[in-house]
């Protein structure tokens, strides 16, 4: 190993000056090694390879290891080739002449898989120190994929040389993961563990759980070895897992399974009897078991171990875990870093789970809002409201078409989306929810049949399969804090989306003379309408806003999900959730019911991770039960507003 | 009162009869009876049509006379079907699973024949042991009582949780509709025991019945839902007949002046809430057996809203509307959907009924909402009160 590195140390100190030397004659020195290596002999010529410094060795080894370099049978002397056919264009080593001769008068090296493992580890001592930025990263990454003790020393050599921050930061956390399973020393190994406790990488964790790998044992004593625990068997393993471990190390006969029993019975028919009993009888686990009792003691099957016998088995032995590893100092160094890696990788996932949380919370609050405003301020509740989130999806969709530039057509869908779904709000609202004041249910139902009309209406326009909604190539991606914490851009563009609309609509309703009209109509709208406002065109307005909201909403959404004619009907049940959690007629509501919702729901995702079904059964249970000690809400209205 | 009562009584007599007729034809025109007239496939749908019917009244009841828009009762109505399948299933494929185990030489033991039908029965969910929800599957008796406990104590624990807060109005609604869909995502799981969303299937087959045609089956089911309608609108006629009738509808109208009055609101919208989920429950297990298969996707929210909009289109507040919107609306869906009813040729575009039947629905529903509050049946008042 010393060696390798003095070499490298002359290779970086010799590289430039001695370009003019050639390698043909050092291939030759060892022709017979080159031509037919083996593990054994290929160190010989590596090292004669590497300790002359030529700068043609890198490819020249890359090439033998692809199976690129060919041998003319008649001189011995070794050429690049390339099979064109039944020629072959030949490079000269040294020089890079090219030829192109028949193929019959040369051989193809073939280095076997572990030659080229070798001749692979020695090529990225040179790969390490390469110029090109892009070849010291794959040599990176190769070393990342299938770490190998051979490779700690060269790594820990090109450290000092590396020029590139980056990646000599990469290299320095690579090498503490070498050094952590192969370093020579164990006091540089423990070092090296200690280090990881402070990185929370999936490969740090992978280096540390390496090193913990433990295998199972069974002896009849206390086992050798840097135990890891002992098994107690009933709290640990089940008996029947431990009687398997018994039979797998050939300890314990194995164990005869009642489909076995009766195959055995089946097989030993006699005159209608097996063992004297009459087959009509052995539909019972009991008398299967005394007729196999009779046959065992004439020898005819293998007896059957008794649930004794077992226990005693069990009994008799020590179910343990070994560490692979053997020093106990090391395990006790990864266990701890292993156990300080975890508390932080709990932290990182819990800062994550808030991300995603909050994305979510966002996008209920925007899907919500507009329900909230045309909830609370005219009590109307309107079931077509994810139809509109579903139009302005399609909104964008449809400019998509005809504007290819994405970037372009997202700042056009927005404003258009709102245009498009306020003018059908608007249509709504004096066309059908004018007629039905003071009659809150039917409103629900009315609304309703529109619902199921325009998303029909829908997959007649635009067919039963999803339109993609493409977003801007800057969108792309995610913004990745560490292994654990990401979020992609397109959320935070949602999130940043719904704080705007938020503070839109606040500021719609505290400072503006519609907000204030708003206002108005909502505590009384008799008192506004004697005060000059008009309530019907309050009414409207605030109905066409909410539905404008919702559509910009449907653009937002559409982005990261796919566009349905039933996108709508998935969120308007957790809009309306969100709404009736946070409490009617208050944007800080809707938001308080929107977060709450939605850190729920990634809440549960996080303890059941396999099943968001039930992540969302246990949500809307949740709810029922909120409802039942705030029924009004988060923030709940009060004095005269509250009454229905 | 008593004179409303009269009325109430008197419509159900017509109604009964009129029920008793139409059993009577379509019997004398069955397949069962050799005429042939009906086919065994539309008997199956006008017996599944009254089945649809008897739960439009129950629903007519809680809303139409109660006042509570429960967007809920159509998950009643799976959990009967849902009880009454496992039943079934679980019958069924024990005959099938005794048989071809009766082949081996060895007899089999009872665990063995219960490994064989719960591999049989959730093999499609990978799984092969019976859930606990499954330990009565085995007796019809418990299953049947199964039909009405399970939907009737959901029901009462539910209202009285939502009653109690006096959650009202919209926002009853809205609770109903979350507990529909949350029992219906739980039953969309695999694990939910109940098969997931492969759901229960061939509960057209009766156990025991397995000789007998699906004519004389389907005849005899008809049977059943004509007898279990007529009993359902009898009793319904007169829990909404009587003083608590009036009291009901009070409640409907102003519940706050009811209360005031001395009566315990709650009390009465437990019971009327309770009840027609019982009856949702029976008609949810007459109604499987005929069509032959259940699945989660049928308890869908969107499922009790359609059960909304039968009885806003038959009129609500008289039973007879609920049966007159269920039985027109599911019918006239089944043929628009089924292909039945004639493309209409508009020159530039042809107007496919199977893709606009539920643009018309919408509509429509908007236009009965707006111009007829009183549904379908609204129009008997004319016919009644035209002579005077």
């Amino acid at each position: 190993m010393l060696r390798t590195l003095a070499c490298l140390l002359i290779i970086c100190a010799v590289a430039k000056g001695a370009a003019a030397q050639t390698l043909q004659p050092i291939l030759q020195t060892h022709a017979a090694e080159v031509a037919d290596p083996s593990r054994g002999s290929v160190s010989v010529v590596l090292d004669d390879l590497v300790a002359s410094g030529l700068p043609q060795v890198p490819t020249f080894l890359e090439r033998w290891s692809d199976k690129g370099v060919w041998q003319n049978t008649a001189d011995g002397q070794f050429y690049y080739g390339r099979t064109d056919g039944d020629d072959l264009a030949l490079t000269d080593i040294d020089t890079g002449t090219q030829t192109t001769v028949d193929r019959a008068g040369y051989t193809e090296l073939r280095p076997n898989g572990g030659v080229r493992r070798v001749i692979g580890t020695a090529l990225v001592q040179f790969q390490l120190s390469d110029p090109d930025l892009g070849r010291r990263q794959s040599a990176i990454d190769s070393i990342a994929r299938r770490p190998d003790a051979d490779q700690l020393a060269p790594l820990l050599a090109s450290i000092d040389g590396e020029p590139d921050s980056l990646l000599r930061a990469r290299k320095i956390q690579l090498a503490n993961f070498l050094s952590a399973s192969f370093a020579g020393d164990p006091a540089d190994r423990i070092a090296a563990i200690d280090s990881l406790s402070r990185d929370t990488s999936i490969e740090a964790r992978a280096v540390l759980n390496q090193i913990l790998t433990t295998r199972d044992v069974v002896a009849t004593d206390a086992p050798d070895g840097n135990i890891a625990r002992i098994l107690t068997v009933g709290t640990d393993i089940t008996a029947d897992q431990a009687y398997d471990r018994l039979v797998a190390a050939d300890l314990a006969p194995a164990a005869i399974p009642s489909a076995a029993v009766r195959d055995a019975l089946a097989a030993n028919i006699t005159d209608g009897r097996v063992g004297g009993i009459p087959t009509a009888q052995l539909n019972t686990e009991a008398t299967r078991a005394q007729a196999y009792a009779a046959l065992a003691d004439r020898g005819l099957v293998p007896p059957r171990l008794t649930e004794e016998g077992r226990a005693a088995a069990i009994a008799a032995h020590v179910f343990a875990e070994v560490y692979t590893e053997d020093d106990p100092a090391i395990t006790d160094a990864a266990r701890a870093a292993l156990s300080s890696v975890e508390t932080r990788v709990a932290a990182a996932s819990f800062a994550d789970l808030t991300l995603d949380a909050m994305s979510l919370a966002s996008i209920y609050f925007l899907a919500a809002i507009g329900l909230a405003i045309t909830f609370g301020v005219m009590g109307v509740i309107n079931m077509a409201h994810g139809e509109f989130i579903m139009m302005g999806a399609y909104t964008g969709y449809v400019v998509q078409q005809f504007v290819p530039d994405y970037t372009v057509s997202l700042i056009l869908a927005l404003p258009l989306a709102f245009a498009v779904t306020f003018a059908a709000g608007v249509a709504m609202e004096r066309l059908v929810i004018r007629h039905l004041y003071h009659r809150p249910l039917e409103t629900l139902l009315a609304t309703f049949g529109i619902s199921i009309a325009l998303q029909q209406l829908a997959k007649n326009i635009f067919g039963t399969q999803a339109r993609p909604l493409t977003s801007p190539s800057w969108l792309d991606g995610a913004w990745v804090m560490s292994d654990v914490i990401q979020i992609s851009y397109i959320r935070i563009a949602i999130f940043v989306l719904a704080l705007l609309f938020l503070g839109l609509i606040l500021y719609i309703l505290k400072r503006t003379r519609l907000g204030l009209e708003v206002r108005a109509v909502t505590q009384n709208p008799g008192m506004a309408a004697s005060m000059g406002i008009d309530p019907d065109r309050i009414n409207m307005l605030t109905f066409g806003l909410g539905s404008g909201i919702a559509g910009i909403a449907g653009v937002a959404i559409g982005l990261y999900a796919q566009v349905t004619s039933e996108m709508g009907a998935n969120y308007i049940v957790q809009s309306f959730m969100t709404v009736v959690v946070g409490g009617v007629g208050n944007v800080w509501g809707t938001l308080a019911g929107a977060s709450l919702i939605g850190s729920l729901q990634k809440g549960i995702e996080f303890l059941n991770p396999s099943n968001t079904l039930a992540a969302q059964t246990y949500m809307v249970l949740f709810i029922i039960l909120f409802i039942q000690f705030r029924p009004k809400g988060i923030v709940a209205q009060k004095g005269r507003a509250a009454a229905d | 009162m008593t004179q409303g009562f009269i009325i109430h009584n008197r419509s159900m007599m017509r109604f009964i009869g009129l029920l008793g007729l139409f059993t009577l034809l379509v019997t004398l025109g069955s397949e069962a009876m050799g005429t042939g007239v009906i086919s065994t496939s539309l008997v199956k749908t006008l017996g599944k049509t009254l089945c649809l019917c008897l739960i439009a009244i129950a629903m007519d009841v809680v809303w139409g006379y109660c006042g509570i828009l429960s967007l809920g009762h159509f998950a009643f109505f799976g959990i009967g079907g849902y009880a009454i399948g496992m039943w079934l299933m679980y019958a069924r494929t024990e005959t099938i699973v005794t048989e071809s185990l009766a082949r081996q030489v060895i007899p089999p033991t009872p665990a063995e024949v219960t490994d064989a039908i719960g591999a049989q029965i959730f093999g499609v969910v990978g799984s092969s042991d019976f859930p606990v929800i499954w330990s009565f599957a085995d007796s019809l008796i418990l299953q049947l009582l199964m039909v009405v406990l399970v939907p009737g104590l959901l029901a009462l624990v539910f209202g009285w949780l939502a009653f109690r807060s006096r959650v009202t109005g919209v926002y009853l609604s809205i609770l109903t509709q979350a507990m529909t869909l949350a029992l219906s995502l739980y039953l969309f799981q695999n694990d939910s025991g109940l098969r997931g969303n492969n759901g229960l299937s061939g509960l057209q087959n009766i156990p025991g019945f397995e000789s007998t045609p699906q004519a004389t089956i389907s005849l005899v089911f008809f049977w059943g839902s004509a007898l279990a309608l007529g009993l359902g609108y009898m009793l319904f006629a007169f829990v909404v007949g009587g003083k608590m009738g009036s009291i009901v509808q009070g409640i409907r109208d102003n519940e706050a002046r009811v209360r005031f009055l001395g009566y315990r609101v709650e009390g009465y919208k437990l019971f009327v809430f309770t009840l027609t989920a019982v009856v949702s429950g029976i008609a949810g297990a007459l109604y499987y057996p005929q069509a032959g298969i259940i699945n989660p996707a049928e308890i869908a929210p969107i499922a009790s809203i359609y059960l909304a909009v039968w009885v806003a289109i038959g009129g609500r507040g008289r039973l007879y509307g609920a049966v007159i919107g269920a039985a027109l609306v599911s019918l006239l869906s089944s043929w628009f959907t089924g292909g039945g009813a004639p493309d209409v040729n508009l020159g530039f575009y042809t107007v496919q009924w199977t893709d606009w039947w539920l643009v018309l629905l919408g509509v429509s529903f908007v236009c009965v909402t707006l111009f007829a509050p009183k549904g379908i049946g609204g129009l008997f008042d004319y016919l009644i009160r035209k002579p005077r």
